[in-house]
């Protein structure tokens, strides 16, 4: 069990290394198989930490495996740890798995790039990065992983590095993500000075409001920002500038999750500090809603998906604000599912239209690609949440968890009702914008079908396995009947809200109107064009511009940077430190010519001057004896 | 015994002090080189005077040494005006004023 373990932390981090030193001396393909074969080797062995634990009692279900101590520092030791718990497992299975078929995935999507070697070893290392993140056995390495996880999206986000925008938007990720980093490492120094140790048995002490407030919204900070909730996040529908498999990665399995699994993994310290836990949920039912709205207006398909995503994390931190750690985590999961299918469905329509991303040039898909349609299409009323398909098991829970938090929950609940009439909203418009209708004379003039040769099946396999899962994996828990998710991660978080039965039916059946309602009303605009799409000049414009949000902080942050920066150089650099060294340099210049003068290149003027000294010296030696 | 040491500083003062007035106002770099080397000359006579008086062989070493530098510096000077006159360059040291700063 616990070799397993080591074994899905390491294969991907062997698979980057092998990969890198082969350089030439390996094929590009045989790069791709290293990489994925190395992503299935780490699902096996989180497989067998699984079965492991399955064997344990309720109690033993947590393993702490230390490699050696990673660091000493005076009197604090950190061990190179691993931890095995059900919260650990269950997200090594979803990173090691949703992850590997990604990868699968990208040898057809990337065939032919110029550098699928440098490519599959960020793969390799993004999916390393992030099973550090998710097992490790304290604070100080679940930091070490965050981080890699940051460094591994800017090299993944900017992969394309011949391309402006990627670069900037690969940066802007590693910024964001900076201060997201920055915050966490704060509470961490406050929870050394105060506990002495990072252990995450420490989180359960007992800690003054104060210390319990501050850690757990430096906490808050890192997750909102790797997770990209408001007010942090800006970076994530610029990261679609990476390809489209990466997007996946970021979007499904990786990244944007590691936030949830934080709140759920540091429970105990929000449980202290309720205020925050409120602050995660309100800030979670925020984003829902902005990126829902946002999303209605978006013409870039990927960058649909990326709102939605945005919207689908809204909810998970809704969930785990409120203490329903079960439901966030089982979210994710069906939400890893489905948004891997909806990303890698779209990932299929831009390869087949010559890396065309603009829904407004695309249109009649639905005949040429029909199998692709119908995944787009499971994986888009999973997303709305509708019966039988993953997100209706996951999303329901959480909005019936909302119901059992007081008035705040009303609220709360109430925005994630909204959400889903959105989500059906966006979702859909975008299918009936892709697909339906007539093919446009621009899909009629670049379609190419999908090949049937290896590049054809590593790109259709995964999304088939991805269907099925979308379709079956919701299943696993239906919170009214059965609850074996709720059960499984019981022993690491024990659910703070329990919801009756009359509330979870209530929700089920509320989001399902509403996510109906949604799909019908894109259906009468997008799909059957009966009614003519309304339209808000101001309304357009804000959505248009996403809130604002990259203006005010340009007009916050950036521009007084740079007004400071042209401010001091006028002020102080120009007048101050250049004209004093430009000074120096004259007076000296200034000063030699007149030594210089002194220089006449005469001889005997030499010689007068060494006579009259010497004769100088001599009187005075004579004087003074 | 011979005459004292004075008369001895005297001689060498004087020949010190025509070398001197030859290196300041002649022009010719050859007679400037001769002018040094009388100047030199005048050094070492006082050494030399000065041994006999204190009775000790260091002043008379000096004055070999000074001689071998002065030998070798003359084979320098001469090389120079030499190849001076070869280049066709007018032997006169106000005109040699190049190294002006």
């Amino acid at each position: 069990m616990v070799y397993g373990a080591w074994i899905c932390l390491l294969s991907p981090l062997a698979a980057a290394g092998l990969i890198t030193a082969g350089g030439e001396r390996m094929s590009r393909r045989a790069a791709g198989y290293v990489a994925t074969l190395a992503c299935f080797v780490a699902f096996g062995g989180a497989l067998a930490s699984f079965i492991g634990l399955l064997g344990r009692d309720g109690g033993q279900r947590s393993v702490i495996s230390t490699a050696w101590t990673w660091l000493a520092a005076g009197s604090y030791r950190f061990g190179l740890e691993v931890i095995i718990d059900p919260l650990s497992v269950f997200m090594m299975l979803v990173v090691a798995g949703v992850g590997g078929l990604i990868v699968a995935y990208s040898i057809g999507y990337m065939d032919g790039d110029d550098e699928e070697r440098r490519y599959f070893a960020y793969m390799s290392l993004f999916v390393f990065s992030m099973l550090l993140l998710v097992q490790g056995g304290n604070l100080l390495i679940l930091l070490a992983g965050w981080g890699m996880v940051g460094l591994s999206s800017y090299l993944l986000i900017g992969f394309w590095q011949e391309r402006p925008s990627a670069i900037a938007a690969a940066k802007k990720a590693f910024v964001m993500n900076a201060i997201g980093d920055a915050t966490m490492a704060l509470a961490l120094f406050l929870l050394i000075k105060q506990a002495n140790s990072l252990e995450f048995g420490i989180l359960g002490g007992e800690y003054s409001s104060t210390v319990a407030n501050l850690v757990a919204l430096g906490l808050l900070g890192g997750a909102v920002a790797k997770s990209a909730q408001i007010p942090l996040h800006t970076w994530l529908p610029d990261a679609m500038e990476g390809p489209t498999p990466v997007s996946a990665l970021i979007h499904a399995a990786t990244m944007v999750t590691a936030g949830v699994y934080l709140i759920v993994r540091t429970h105990a310290i929000f449980e202290q500090a309720p205020k925050v836990a409120d602050l995660a949920a309100g800030l979670g039912a925020a984003t829902l809603l902005v990126a829902g709205v946002i999303a209605l207006v978006q013409v870039d398909i990927k960058r649909v998906i990326a709102y939605s995503t945005m919207s689908q994390i809204g909810y998970m931190f809704l969930g785990a604000g409120l203490g329903s750690y079960a439901n966030a985590m089982f979210h994710l999961m069906t939400h890893a599912f489905f948004k891997a299918l909806l990303f890698m469905a779209a990932g299929i329509v831009i390869h087949s239209l010559a890396a065309e991303q603009d829904i407004r040039k695309m249109g009649g898909l639905r005949k040429l690609m029909p199998r692709t349609y119908w995944a787009f299409l499971i994986g888009s009323l999973a997303l709305v949440g509708l019966f039988p398909f993953a997100g209706f098991f996951s999303k329901d829970a959480i909005l019936a968890a909302a119901l059992d938090h007081g008035t705040y929950g009303y609220i709360l609940w109430v925005a994630g009702l909204a959400g889903t009439f959105l989500t059906g909203l966006y979702t859909f418009r975008l299918l009936f914008v892709v697909f339906w209708g007539e093919p446009s004379a621009f899909v009629r003039e670049h379609f190419h079908a999908l090949r049937r040769d290896l590049v054809g099946i590593s790109m259709a396999s995964p999304v088939a396995v991805l269907t099925v899962l979308t379709v079956i994996g919701g299943w696993i828990q239906f919170t009214p009947w059965w609850h074996p998710v709720e059960t499984w991660l019981r022993t690491v978080a024990e659910p703070v809200v329990s919801p009756r039965a009359w509330q979870e039916w209530l929700s089920i059946v509320l989001s399902l109107l509403l996510g109906l309602s949604g799909i019908a009303v894109a259906w009468l605009m997008y799909g059957a064009r009966r009614v003519a799409v309304p339209r808000f000049a101001f309304a357009q414009r804000t959505l248009e511009h996403k809130f604002y949000f990259d203006e005010a902080y340009d007009a916050l942050f950036y521009k007084p940077a740079v007004q400071l920066a042209t401010l001091l150089r006028r002020g102080v650099e120009e007048p101050l430190i250049a004209e004093s060294t430009r000074d120096l340099g004259d007076d000296t210049r200034e000063l030699g010519g007149l030594v210089a003068r002194a220089q006449t290149g005469l001889l005997r003027t030499y010689a007068l001057a060494i006579a009259s000294s010497v004769a100088v010296l001599a009187i005075v030696f004579v004087a003074v004896k | 015994m011979g005459p004292g040491v004075a008369w001895y500083l005297a001689v060498a003062g004087f020949l010190f002090g025509t070398g001197t007035l030859g290196v300041l106002l002649r022009r010719n770099p050859l007679i400037v080189l001769l002018s040094l080397e009388i100047m030199l000359n005048g050094a070492n006579l006082a050494l030399i005077g000065f041994a006999r008086n204190l009775r000790d062989g260091s002043g008379q070493i000096f004055a070999l040494a000074v001689m071998a530098v002065a030998a070798s510096e003359v084979v320098v000077g001469l090389g120079l005006v030499v190849a001076l006159n070869r280049k066709r360059i007018t032997l006169d040291v106000d005109r040699l004023n190049t190294l002006r700063g």
